[in-house]
């Protein structure tokens, strides 16, 4: 599976990476964006089957990119790793079309218990 | 408008007990030891400001061995490793966190900022019209930290008048 980590970050993208490999999930392809329209521009080229993506980016934010794939006809499967989740958030990002919600700081046993059941 | 913080130094305390574990100190063998002293120094700062229901700033503040520090915990590298930016990074997204956490216990309709970092000191870069409410201060490592709460004036005017 090809997985898409977007944050503005990079430190914090080396620690999604570092932390998908701790919960055995790092023999996937892996991709990064660093804001939020190279998120967009990536998922749409780069054809990934999952996205992993912040919320406060610079561009556009995680919410944005995802209406925006939405809007183009994009069903990727879809996340939010964010140090922000307010009952507003989470009910925007479901109302989007979103599968998943981790808050910042997350654990690798974080990432197992909502990816084990998407990369299998 | 004048909005109840309902942010206190024990959720602050929790948060970056959380920020220890899951990053800063995955182990449990260097925590941050508090001293509760709000004058400790700082050599380097980053923030994130909030504005909405409630308005201020959240600073994560340091020596420069614990920013370098904190960046080879976050890229699992060894300290004389890390670069400028991944010192910058680091302090930015430490900021973005403990902001993050602090606006999701904040009323509805808060909105928060990128992060900002500034190599130099907090107490050279005081922040206008803002006064701190609150704080968690400590020793890492025999370096200082600070994680504080700074309020603006707008929100503080009916409490004085």
């Amino acid at each position: 599976m090809k997985i898409l980590i977007a944050d503005d970050s990079r430190v914090m993208r080396q620690i999604v990476v570092r932390t998908l490999r701790q919960a055995g999930f790092g023999d996937h392809d892996l991709v990064e964006a660093a804001d939020g329209q190279e998120a967009f521009d990536k998922a749409t080229a780069e054809k990934p089957d999952l996205v992993i993506s912040d919320w406060n980016m610079p561009h556009m934010t995680g919410i944005e990119v995802l209406r925006q794939l939405r809007a183009a006809g994009n069903n990727v499967k879809f996340g939010f790793v964010t140090s922000e989740c307010t009952p507003e958030m989470m009910t925007a990002a479901e109302g989007a079309g979103a599968e998943f919600f981790i808050v910042k700081p997350f654990t690798a046993e974080r990432f197992d218990e909502v990816f084990a059941p998407i990369l299998g | 408008m004048s909005v109840e913080v309902e942010v206190n130094e024990s959720d602050l305390a929790e948060m970056v007990e959380q920020v220890w574990e899951s990053y800063l100190d995955p182990e449990g063998i260097s925590p941050l030891i508090p001293t509760y002293d709000e004058n400790q120094p700082s050599e380097v700062h980053s923030s994130v400001s909030i504005t909405g229901s409630w308005s201020g700033h959240v600073v994560y503040a340091c020596s420069r061995a614990a920013a370098q520090r904190a960046a080879a915990a976050f890229l699992a590298m060894e300290m004389d490793e890390v670069s400028e930016d991944d010192i910058s990074d680091t302090l930015g997204e430490l900021a973005n966190i403990v902001g993050g956490n602090v606006k999701a216990m904040l009323p509805a309709g808060a909105h928060l900022s990128l992060p900002q970092v500034v190599l130099v000191s907090e107490s050279s870069a005081r922040y206008p019209n803002a006064k701190r409410i609150s704080g968690v201060y400590g020793m890492w490592e025999g370096e200082p930290v600070s994680v504080s709460m700074w309020q603006s004036s707008a929100d503080n005017k009916e409490e004085g008048a």
